[in-house]
């Protein structure tokens, strides 16, 4: 019997790159080239296909943080610099996801404090970077536009485009030469249409990276999950519009009763677990960004992730 | 005596020797064609003896047959008279052609075959030779006549006990109406003297909010009147769930007299513009949506609206008027139209009739859209139904400036896609006062050709012009400026307005995607697609299928029915055979229900976009949206 | 592949001669197309056409139950390789495994742990499974000991029997033979053997092999030694071989390409050396049992959940217990918000509602797990729910004033609440995230 593991596939996932070298005009010690996939995740045959990228979050303006990493990470928080670089060093993260909570203040207005957080970062860690501006549309355009020129260059991925507010984010994309990330509320019908939205404003394809939304786990994360994977499955039957890669970020999971609540002995666990067990998930239905807040899942995820792109090998036992 | 048979039909007469065929037919009651008048002219009145002696000069009417015909023992009915007991075989061609009618809003032509009919009959009074009882003798009388048999005949009570009086005191000649009724004939009644030409009928929308009256005369089969007016129910609820709830607290019976009272006052109305008298009006053909036509009923309809939402009944029924209170004739009758579910009512049973969907062997979408829309998905073998709320955006709800299609409601807009400014007109032509579904789908449109708006309905505010603008809550787009209008202020539509309109939209088709799944049809194998409900003919085909409220088709395959109800309830009336079908389809429509259907919030949220999420069930739109695209660029 | 109604109708005689219970064939092909008639009630198909039916209607994968009394579980019988097709039935029997070499106290301890061990969310109590004993010892005594113990603890939960000498397994089953343990393994050597012990005593029985070819083989072997309830076991030395194997078999067994591997897999979440990532992997690509040894509390909640998140039916949301819900600790100002008790629309607002810091409460009225644009679709959401719901839960008397937030998607309703409940109603935004803004801007005015 032979068996076909490419079950009828008939399109491949759209690539993305994150970052920019010196030769590609940036700064960042490497970049990545997301997507490419032509099955499910972690079935290909081809050698050498990426393993999904761990980013970890981090953010300007504490009071919107959990406090459970503020507490495990210590005193670094307090400098966005500082952070970013253990989360390169010391976390081993792929990836840093610079959420600009400050922004999220009533009345914030100054812009200018904001490229300042921006390059402190880009000059702490020569990752590829992820950011997060505001989610108040009276100042979006500014803060995108500041974030979009103060890393022009480093083709960052930015966040975050939604159907009610898409335009001012894929203009600083658009004159920067950034990628977007593009939001929906877990539905894949939504997912689609704010990338047609993208498209016809002249955001390619090869910017686009697909946010379904994940719930935490226990908290809708079925949904997130079957939407990742209808959305994989549609790009690989042929639907030019839902073929980018996707990126999870369970941002609720640090903050839901379980963690919360847990004993204080177990609680950097039961976090850490929360998050690797939403990243395993995530992965397998197709996310290629797992983005974590807690550092102690960094390892694990990467350890899991090595060993899930492993092709078992057929011998027969005995 | 001599017993003439006529074939195919096996109608049998009796007659005296010597009588004529054409005579002997007549009083059978086929009507054969006689364009000479019986005068052995015209020979068209050919008729082939099969067995039996009879007189014809084969000789002097030879010229009007083949040589084969003769050979099969054709003659002409007229000029033939009858010797011995007889088996005549009458064909087709010889009968009367029946009168053809067109329905208003269809392009179809209908046979014109009511259910009532009255005979004019000359009585022989009783005798003591010939001692027969009046009923026997007025049955007799009208088969002789032509009219249906006498045992098949039904007399009621009421007629019984008027019939001596009337029979003596006009002096034996009298005029009997003679109704179509489950099983046989029934004797409506009984007047003095010749009235024949005095038959009457209503065919009605009962519609929640409009009752709509359309009189015909069944003798010319002309429509002699149209009348409207409100549906005298909403004193006791808005919609049709306030009127349940309102059934529910003892008011049915109140619900029903207003049912009834509103058809009334549209009958009395037609009738008395018409010049005739309510009597006359012998049958009203009622379509009504579920819970309408149980109201007027005056069956609870209580039980229907919650699950499993069955309804009492399914099939058509025949009543007395006067057990309703329907101001007609009073032994008249009512037909009500059968129903199928708490949505699919005996309104889309005429709709479906009215457009002929399950005549046919290809494939047909029927959309009636109100507050309430109705899908049916089928041809003549299997129909699929559902309904659901598409909330009143389309019909100017929950829209700033929407309103109903009344006067001064923009009907009709279109926006150049370079100043922005749109050119419309208005219900009567007077100055805008709002704008009507009918306005809101072409201005959905427009405002997506011109790229105003992008596909999920958002107002681009980059775009820099005077009609786009923000008010306190929403970016809005300015149809009219205040000076223009009847209202003294700006008609804008908004945001929100056009998210509603969306949300409308979607729910339709989505509605209609879901049976197409359950068929497992595409929209390639639809024929033909109809339009039906508060859009009337206004409707813009092109614009309706650009925002996609329906799937895309060739347009001059999307056909507006208009009032399918009212449409549906003249066929019914006017053709008894139509009328025979509606159980049938009744019967064969599968009701789904849209909430027990996993797949319809898939459905919904692909249709909140313009046209669709999935561009390839539009490529004519979503061509024509790409090379507008480019123009503005 | 399902076949659609219309198929499916025209296969039927088309008589609507009602014997089958519904009023016409269409209505009868719709429920064959939804599963929920069973294609024997129509007395006049053609055999041909009751083999297309049938074909298409029964589980591609056998149902497989492991233990007796109470704690018994099912697996198998699943139709579809991804959830968003119709659901995933039988939850993996998630199962603490121990090795017979260990004390026996710690062998009891374990038991007593799965036996009692219970984690409640949204309403439902989440356990694990049963318990796995391994011969590690290698003696076929120290074996049927060890499953003595746990015995003794009378937990009555389902045992799962681990070990390559068919001896062992024979001493144990003495045991725990008429508690219907699973067996492991059947390998190419010890089939037959094995075959008859899980014959003597009824027991499902696990086949190893590490490729699908593999599997198939044994599957024919055993069903031919008169054993049909077998679970499969690809063997996997790591995550990625298992997440292939796996997926592997579910595909051909569902497609009906290989109808041999129409069984359940087993998945030994050790062998890997990465056992929490095998349980989130198992849950998730279409293991039915996992063996794992004892896990962490933070695994332990994360698991359970994730496996009831995985098996809830997508069609059917978990519903939220319809009631007057606080958030912090709301005085007799503060706002009231209804909305519907769809457990994504409750957790979702709940959780925005936390982090806007306004005390309130949430009015969650009962529309059957509706989300607000269905239920008000569906006419679930009405205005006499909303009366009756503001009575029933007292919310008059929590607050003095009588303003209702609505979700921006029950707009329509808003006139309607108005006068069947006498309270004034601010329509709310449609999407959560704005609700902090609402109330920020809306409530303090």
């Amino acid at each position: 019997m032979a068996f076909d593991m490419n079950f009828g596939w008939t399109s491949t996932i759209g690539e993305v790159v994150l970052g920019a070298t010196n030769a590609d005009g940036g700064t960042r010690r490497r970049s990545y080239r997301i997507g490419g996939g032509t099955t499910l995740p972690f079935m290909e045959d081809r050698a050498g296909s990426p393993s999904p990228l761990i980013a970890l979050e981090i953010c300007d303006y504490l009071p919107f943080w959990p406090p459970i990493v503020t507490n495990y990470c210590g005193d670094l928080v307090n400098n966005v610099g500082e952070w970013a670089k253990a989360a390169d060093g010391t976390y081993g993260a792929d990836l840093i996801r610079l959420y600009l909570t400050s922004t999220r203040q009533r009345n914030f207005s100054d812009i200018a404090s904001l490229g300042k957080v921006v390059e402190d970062v880009l000059a702490a860690s020569s990752l590829p970077l992820i950011i997060e501006g505001s989610n108040e549309p009276k100042i979006d355009s500014e803060v995108f536009q500041k974030c979009g020129e103060v890393a022009q260059g480093e083709r960052l991925l930015l966040g975050t485009a939604e159907a009610g507010k898409y335009r001012s984010i894929a203009a600083a994309a658009l004159a920067y030469n950034h990628s977007i990330i593009a939001q929906s509320p877990i539905d894949i019908n939504l997912a689609k249409q704010l990338n047609i939205l993208l498209k016809e404003i002249g955001v390619q394809r090869d910017h686009i990276v697909i946010d379904p939304y994940t719930g935490a786990l226990g908290y809708g994360f079925e949904y997130s999950y079957s939407a990742m994977e209808r959305i994989r499955f549609s790009a690989l039957k042929g639907d030019t519009d839902l073929a980018m890669p996707m990126v999870c970020s369970a941002i609720d999971s640090l903050t839901i009763k379980e963690v919360r609540e847990a004993e204080p002995a177990v609680q950097d666990e039961m976090a850490i677990q929360w998050e690797f067990y939403t990243g395993i998930a995530a992965a397998t239905a197709g996310a290629e960004i797992i983005c974590v807040r807690h550092p102690g899942t960094i390892p694990l995820l990467r350890k899991a992730f090595t060993d899930m792109k492993k092709p078992g090998t057929a011998a027969e036992v005995r | 005596m001599r017993t003439v048979t006529f074939l195919p039909s096996y109608r049998k007469i009796d007659v005296e020797r010597g009588t004529t065929v054409l005579d002997a037919a007549q009083r059978a009651g086929l009507s054969m064609n006689v364009v000479c008048g019986g005068l052995g002219k015209c020979g068209k009145c050919i008729v082939y003896i099969q067995s039996g002696r009879v007189d014809f000069d084969r000789q002097k009417y030879g010229r009007f047959f083949t040589e084969a015909e003769l050979q099969k023992g054709a003659c002409l009915a007229c000029e033939t008279t009858i010797q011995g007991d007889l088996h005549v075989v009458v064909p087709e061609s010889t009968l009367i052609q029946e009168q053809k009618i067109l329905v208003e809003g269809l392009d179809q032509e209908i046979d014109f075959r009511p259910s009532v009919k009255k005979y004019y009959v000359q009585l022989q009074p009783p005798s003591l030779a010939d001692p027969s009882p009046d009923l026997s003798r007025l049955l007799w009388g009208i088969q002789k006549s032509g009219g249906p048999v006498a045992e098949k005949m039904y007399v009621p009570l009421e007629v019984l006990r008027e019939m001596p009086g009337i029979l003596r005191h006009s002096d034996w000649n009298v005029t009997a109406t003679i109704g179509l009724v489950p099983g046989g004939y029934r004797v409506i009644d009984l007047q003095e003297n010749d009235t024949s030409k005095r038959v009457y009928g209503a065919a009605v929308d009962l519609g929640s909010t409009t009752v709509v009256v359309y009189l015909w005369d069944l003798v010319t089969g002309k429509v002699v009147c149209v009348a409207s007016n409100y549906n005298k129910q909403i004193s006791c609820g808005e919609d049709i769930l306030a009127r349940v709830n309102f059934a529910r607290k003892n008011g049915l019976v109140k619900l029903q007299a207003l049912a009834a009272e509103s058809i009334n006052q549209a009958l009395t109305t037609a009738s008395n513009t018409a010049g005739i008298d309510r009597e006359d009006i012998y049958e009203v053909v009622v379509a009504g949506n579920t819970v309408m036509t149980h109201m007027l009923l005056g069956i609870d309809p209580a039980y229907m609206i919650a699950e499993p939402y069955v309804p009492v009944v399914r099939r058509a029924l025949s009543i007395a008027a006067s057990r309703l209170g329907i101001a007609c004739n009073p032994n008249g009758g009512v037909f009500a139209f059968p129903a199928v579910s708490d949505f699919i009512g005996g309104d889309i049973i005429a709709d479906i009739l009215a457009c002929g969907m399950g005549e046919r062997e290809e494939i047909s979408l029927l959309v009636d859209i109100g507050t309430n829309f109705e899908v049916v998905l089928g041809n003549k073998e299997w129909m699929f139904s559902c309904a659901g709320a598409a909330g009143p955006a389309l019909e100017g709800g929950e829209v700033l400036f929407g309103m109903r299609a009344n006067p001064g409601a923009i009907e009709k807009i279109a926006i150049d896609p370079v100043t922005l400014d749109p050119k419309y007109s208005t219900i009567n032509g007077i100055r805008p006062r709002g704008i009507c579904g009918s306005g809101l789908i072409d201005l959905l449109a427009e405002l997506l050709i011109a790229c105003v708006i992008d596909r999920t309905g958002r107002i681009n505010m980059e775009i820099n012009n005077p009609r786009i603008r923000r008010n306190a809550h929403f970016p809005e787009y300015v149809i009219a400026w205040a000076k223009e209008t009847d209202i003294g202020k700006d008609i804008v539509i908004t945001e929100n307005d056009i998210k509603n309109l969306i949300m409308s939209k979607a729910s339709v088709h989505a509605a209609c995607l879901s049976l197409m799944k359950e068929a497992g049809v595409t929209h390639n194998e639809i024929s033909t697609i109809y339009f039906a409900g508060a859009f009337g003919n206004y409707l813009d085909k092109k614009n309706a299928t650009i925002i996609g409220l329906i799937p895309e088709i060739a347009i001059d395959q999307i056909i507006n029915i208009g009032n399918g109800a009212v449409a549906g309830a003249n066929i019914a009336l006017i053709n008894r055979r139509a009328r025979k079908t509606l159980d049938d389809i009744a019967y064969k429509i599968a009701y789904i229900e849209l909430n027990a259907e996993k797949s319809f919030m898939d459905e919904y949220t692909g249709s909140t976009f313009l046209p669709h999420t999935d561009l390839t069930l539009f490529p004519g739109v979503q061509k024509l949206l790409e090379s507008c695209r480019t123009r503005r660029e | 592949m399902a076949l659609k109604a219309l198929d499916i109708y025209k296969l039927l005689p088309k008589k609507n001669c009602k014997e089958c219970g519904d009023p016409t064939c269409l209505t009868f092909a719709m429920k064959l197309a939804g599963g929920k008639a069973d294609v024997e009630l129509c007395p006049y198909l053609s055999d041909e056409a009751k083999s297309v039916l049938g074909a298409s209607t029964r589980p591609p994968i056998r149902l497989i139950r492991v233990g007796m009394g109470e704690r018994f579980f099912k697996v198998g019988e699943e139709t579809v390789l991804y959830r968003h097709e119709k659901t995933f039935y039988h939850p993996p029997g998630i199962v603490f495994r121990v090795s017979d070499t260990q004390a026996p106290a710690e062998i009891a301890a374990v038991t007593r742990r799965v036996r009692d061990e219970t984690f409640t969310r949204v309403g439902t109590d989440l356990r694990f499974s049963g318990i796995a004993i391994e011969n590690t010892s290698g003696s076929a005594k120290t074996f049927a000991k060890a499953v003595a113990t746990v015995e003794q603890e009378q937990a009555h939960l389902p045992p799962v029997l681990i070990a390559k000498d068919p001896a062992a397994h024979a001493a144990a089953l003495v045991h725990c033979g008429s508690y219907r343990p699973l067996l492991h393994a059947a390998t190419g050597e010890n089939f037959k053997e094995m075959c008859a012990l899980a014959k003597k005593y009824g027991c499902p029985l696990v086949i190893r092999a590490a490729t699908p070819d593999g599997l198939a083989r044994m599957v024919k072997d055993c069903t031919a030694e008169g054993v049909q309830d077998l679970v499969l076991d690809p063997a996997p030395e790591n995550l990625g071989a298992f997440l292939t194997r796996s997926t592997q078999i579910r595909q051909l067994a569902i497609t009906r390409l290989v109808p041999e591997l129409g069984y359940p897999v087993y998945l030994d979440a050790t062998a890997t050396g990465q056992q929490d990532a095998a349980v989130a992997l198992g849950i998730v690509k279409y293991a039915s049992v996992i063996v794992t040894d004892p896990l962490s509390p933070g695994a332990t909640k994360a698991s359970l959940t994730l496996r009831q998140n995985i098996y809830t039916d997508p069609q059917k949301p978990i519903q939220m217990n319809p009631g007057l819900y606080r958030v912090g600790t709301p005085d007799k100002d503060a706002p009231v918000l209804m909305t519907v008790n769809f457990s994504l629309t409750f957790f979702t607002l709940q959780g925005y509602l936390e982090s806007t810091r306004i005390p309130c409460f949430m009015l969650i009225v009962d529309t059957e797990g509706l989300s607000v644009l269905t239920a008000v679709a569906a006419g679930k959401l009405s205005e006499m729910l909303v009366r009756d719901s503001i009575k029933k839960f007292g919310v008059e008397d929590e607050v003095t004033h009588r303003k209702l937030i609505i979700p921006g998607y029950a707009s329509p309703l808003s006139g309607r609440i108005e006068d069947a409940t006498g309270w004034k109603v601010l329509v709310g935004p449609r999407d959560a995230a704005e609700i902090g803004e609402f109330l920020h801007e809306e409530w303090k005015k």
